[in-house]
């Protein structure tokens, strides 16, 4: 009888081990029928490119809905391109991979001077703000910086030597206030691709370096990110005409004129094309030309001859 | 089952340990395998997503590139970061594979094997690669709410089997170590254990076998004399080295506590030295044994004096009973005989086995039986006594018995009867003697008076009768007539003197006289006549017999009766024989006087020597030779005894008996040599098988 309970006990512990194992879904799956990985090419589209201020992610949240916008709009094929750097920007808008390009006027004025890019609209910003302007900043406690006396000898960090509003229009004001740059132990860009506004914040914020040229809103968007008090900004720069949307040179005019009448006609006023203008980060897009950015044509070259 | 019992303890102990040990062991291991397999697959699953999720979220930005390069470095950065990554690949939206790490070829089937349901985040997919498990993690790399493509990561589950692998190998390693150890452990414990047992069982075999002289305790290094300092050699503890102190009754140490030896050991725990040298339980057991075996050595040496004493009385009460030549039994309250003796047996004519078990029924004659019953029944009902005289057996055997029944009592009930009987068949036949010679001495007084009066008128008679034939002329009548009345008158005269010698009317002459003499006398005065009827007389007389005090004429007329009665016995044709001889141990001498006669029978034998018993025709005897003879020889203080048939020793060839032999007589007597009483005057025995005999001494 005692045998026989311990058999049963055995044969229920042997049940209750076994009862353990997984009991996970297996696919039966043959790893060796292999095939060779082509990547079919994206068809012939109409190509946009955001100058990669940010990261290619932001540009991507920010533009994706005004590209499909325009595709609909204009029954056009368009699709968004990611450049790396500016300088692949301005480089593929010279191979003409890019026929649209969203770009800051000092990279407009290369992009234009070089490879013969065209403007025909800009973007309004806030309450009907066609300018912007640059920032220079400091972290809070730094008891070194107080006048523009100050700066001189220390590490200097910019978004970008093609940046608008993160070097040139912030740059023309250290100008102004004589410095050269010489008067910096260090000049440093911020590292790419994407994200540089930010990582001049950053850089600044850790301590890394002492001063920071950023486009002005920069602080905002790092406002859940960082405590912005310990941000000091010390000088804004002035105003200067805003971004530029530029067709590349050779583009079917056709083409232009659907695209530059589909953004002429986004309107606040209407809730789809609100949400659209929103996520870009404008609130309008009004006609432009060339000339339009003359100012800043001159300032860039005041600031290459003045170094 | 069986086998299980038949181990040794040491095999049974170590294989009690091994199992313990090995279903620890695989039970913990199952357990842990389980665990370690369960977490394993969770921290796999955790890691498979964080890669993924890693990979998604740098691979974003490539994927908007179409940087097919950094993708590609991307993957395979995430497959060399560890060994058991086998693969990842990122998708784009439509599934189109964009990079992935496979050296030839992308394998068709994995492009579609892990979709991503809908609504899920991410999916994981476990994968049989044949040689291997793999879980598949599908991720969607998503820009808000826009999903760009997925990344594909496949983590082997080979690393983790192996760890678990691992993790057993580890468990059953270890348990194996422990088993190892533990048997080792078990084996020197059971070894101790076992050691000891046996020493006990060794001991115990002993024991069976009958040596009682044991020595299973260690030696102490230390008695208790040594430890105490004691020098009291008085003390049953003092020397003894075998047995300790606690187990002795009668110490005397102050603490010792005399009474029951739980009284005295519980006194000996507080005690230094029983601290000291106390050991474990089996050492305890073995001094208890030890002790015991020497306590029931003394109670067995006891046990075999009281059995020799017991087997001694045994012996003398069952000699008694066996020699007692009275009949002794025993019977219950039922009346069955529990035990009887030889005697008793011999009775019945059974055996022991035969009686005992019996009531009386089926061992005695219906009659006999019911009687005995019904009297012990009463016996046990009134506990009273019985004694009784009974003649029992059959016709020709039968012999009285004086029983005496007793009942036996166990404190106040009767549990049986004791009977004891004997056999007063002989002392009966004396009585009846008794009374018989008593009979014959008043006869003979009555006689002797008759004839004393007779006597006188008999003699004028006679006197006169002779005087008469004096004087009568001889051929006439009357004297005739009177020679007549004078030849009667002499015969008469003749019986008259028979019947006064019977009654010892007539005075003995005791002098000194010679016994073969006596004898050849009357020889001579018979043998001529004998001689006509073909007798002959064969005298055989010691020549050395002595003097003896007798009175030689009435001897001469026993032995003439003697004579008489063999030539009547004989007829014609025969021999007799007489002889002499002296006993000089009882300083008796014998005559026997032998014939090859007809033989007395034996119904007659017992009756010989009653007066007036003949067995000659009316007119041949008076029947008072044999009883006056009979007389004669109690007057010399002497005894005769009649055998017939007669022993072969006495009778001798004659050469002229030509007649078939017969039983023949012969007649006995002794006579003391001086009337002084010997020791030897009782009955000696004549043979072993000596007929029917007639003892006469106690006249």
């Amino acid at each position: 009888m005692a045998r026989w309970r311990l058999l049963a006990c055995l044969a229920f512990a042997c049940f209750f081990l076994t009862g353990c194992g997984d009991d996970e879904p297996v696919k039966k799956i043959d790893l060796s029928k292999r095939e060779e990985i082509t990547v079919i090419k994206p068809p012939a589209a109409v190509t946009y490119a955001y100058l990669p201020q940010y990261s290619h992610t932001v540009s991507y949240q920010r533009h994706h809905l005004l590209v499909e916008y325009l595709s609909q709009a204009t029954g056009l094929t368009i699709r968004q391109v990611f450049p790396d750097t500016f300088d692949e920007h301005m480089n593929m808008v010279g191979r003409g991979e890019i026929d649209i390009s969203f770009s800051n006027p000092f990279v407009y004025v290369q992009i234009a001077g070089r490879y013969g890019a065209r403007a025909f609209a800009r973007i309004v910003e806030g309450e009907g703000e066609i300018n912007f302007r640059g920032q220079v900043i400091c972290r809070a406690d730094n008891p070194q910086i107080k006048t523009a006396k100050d700066l001189k000898g220390k590490r200097l960090i910019a978004v970008d030597a093609y940046s608008a509003g993160g070097y040139l229009y912030p740059w023309a004001w250290l100008l102004e206030q004589g410095l050269r740059k010489k008067d910096f132990q260090e000049i440093a860009f911020a590292p790419g691709p994407g994200g540089k506004q930010e990582k001049v914040v950053m850089a600044v914020y850790s301590g890394k370096y002492d001063l920071g040229l950023i486009r002005e809103r920069t602080l905002g968007i790092l406002a859940d990110k960082i405590d912005l008090k310990q941000i000091r900004v010390l000088a804004h720069s002035r105003w200067y005409p805003g971004w530029v949307y530029a067709v590349r040179r050779g583009l079917d005019p056709a083409v232009l004129a659907k695209i530059k009448d589909a953004l002429l006609a986004l309107d606040m006023k209407k809730p789809d094309q609100r949400r659209i203008l929103e996520k870009a980060g404008f609130t309008g897009i009004l006609p432009a030309a060339d000339a339009d950015y003359e100012a800043v044509r001159r300032l860039a070259e005041a600031v290459e001859s003045r170094g | 089952m069986q086998i299980f019992a038949k181990l040794s303890f040491r095999s049974k102990i170590n294989l009690g340990v091994i199992a313990v040990i090995l279903i620890f062991g695989i039970v913990l291991a199952f357990l842990v395998s389980r665990v370690v397999a369960t977490a394993m697959s969770g921290e796999i699953k955790k890691r498979g997503m964080n890669l993924s999720m890693n990979l998604a979220g740098r691979a974003t930005n490539s994927i908007l590139a179409l940087d097919f390069l950094r993708l590609k470095n991307m993957a395979d950065e995430v497959v060399e970061s560890s060994d058991d990554i086998a693969y990842a690949f990122i998708q784009d939206v439509r599934g189109q594979v964009l990079s992935h790490t496979f050296k030839s070829g992308f394998p068709s089937e994995l492009q579609d094997a892990n979709p991503i349901p809908p609504g899920a985040s991410s999916h994981i997919q476990l994968l049989d690669a044949k040689d291997e498990l793999i879980y598949d993690f599908a991720l969607p790399v998503k820009v808000g709410e826009n999903r760009l493509g997925t990344v594909r990561v496949g983590l082997s589950r080979a690393k983790a089997e192996a760890a678990v692998r691992g993790l057993l190998l580890t468990i059953f390693g270890v348990s194996a170590g422990v088993a190892l150890v533990a048997v080792a452990m078990g084996t020197l414990f059971a070894s101790t254990v076992t050691r000891r047992l046996n020493v006990l069982r060794q001991s115990a075999e002993e024991m069976i076998k009958g040596n009682l002289f044991l020595h299973i305790s260690p030696r102490l290094q230390r008695n208790c004399w040594e430890i105490r300092d004691c020098k009291n050699e008085q003390c049953p503890a003092y020397g003894d080295t075998r047995r300790r102190c606690w187990n002795l009754p009668g110490t005397l140490c102050p603490e010792c506590r005399e009474g029951s030896y739980e009284d005295k050991l519980s006194a000996c725990k507080d005690c230094l030295v029983h601290q000291i040298n106390v050991g474990d339980e089996i050492q305890s057991l073995a001094e208890s044994f030890e002790v015991m075996a020497m306590t029931l050595d003394a109670h067995i040496q006891e046990l075999e004096e009281a059995k020799k004493n017991l087997i001694r009385q045994q012996q003398l009460l069952k000699t008694i009973l066996d020699v007692n030549p009275d009949l002794v039994s025993l019977q219950d309250e039922n009346l069955v005989y529990q035990a009887v003796n030889p005697a008793f047996s011999q009775f019945c004519g059974l055996t022991e086995q035969e009686i005992l078990g019996k009531t009386e029924v089926p061992l005695f004659p219906p009659e006999e039986a019911g009687e005995h019953q019904l009297e012990n029944l009463q016996l046990l009902k009134t506990g009273g006594y019985q004694s009784k005289e009974v003649l029992v057996g059959k016709d020709g055997e039968k012999r009285w018995l004086h029983m005496v029944k007793v009942p036996v009592y166990d404190e106040d009930r009767i549990t049986g009867i004791l009977m004891a009987a004997r056999d007063i068949t002989e002392i009966k036949q004396y009585q009846e003697k008794l009374i018989q010679s008593l009979k014959m001495e008043q006869l003979g007084k009555l006689a002797g008076g008759v004839a004393h009066e007779i006597n006188t008128p008999l003699c004028v008679i006679l006197g006169y009768a002779q005087m008469l034939l004096e004087d009568l002329p001889q051929d006439t009548e009357s004297y005739e007539f009177l020679q007549l009345i004078e030849k009667q008158a002499q015969i008469c005269r003749r019986i008259v003197g028979d019947l006064l010698s019977f009654s010892r009317h007539i005075e003995s002459r005791m002098e000194e006289m010679d016994l073969n003499r006596s004898i050849t006398e009357v020889l001579d005065l018979v043998r001529h006549s004998f001689k006509q009827d073909w007798i002959d007389i064969a005298p055989s007389l010691a020549p050395d017999l002595p003097a003896i005090i007798g009175d030689k004429e009435r001897l001469q007329q026993v032995w003439l009766n003697l004579l008489n009665n063999a030539v009547d016995s004989i007829g014609q044709d025969g021999g007799i024989w007489i002889s002499t001889r002296l006993d000089p141990q009882s300083r008796r001498v014998q005559v026997t006087v032998a014939d090859n006669g007809a033989g007395i029978a034996p119904e007659n034998l017992k009756k010989i020597f009653d007066p007036f018993f003949t067995t000659k025709a009316p007119g041949g005897g008076t029947g008072l030779g044999l009883s006056v003879s009979f007389g004669i020889i109690q007057d010399h203080l002497g005894t005769i005894t009649a055998l017939s048939p007669a022993p072969s020793e006495f009778l001798e060839e004659t050469g002229r008996d030509k007649t078939p032999p017969r039983p023949g007589s012969v007649f006995v007597v002794e006579l003391p040599v001086s009337r002084e009483k010997s020791a030897a005057d009782t009955f000696t025995e004549l043979s072993p098988e000596t007929p029917p005999v007639v003892d006469q001494t106690m006249v």
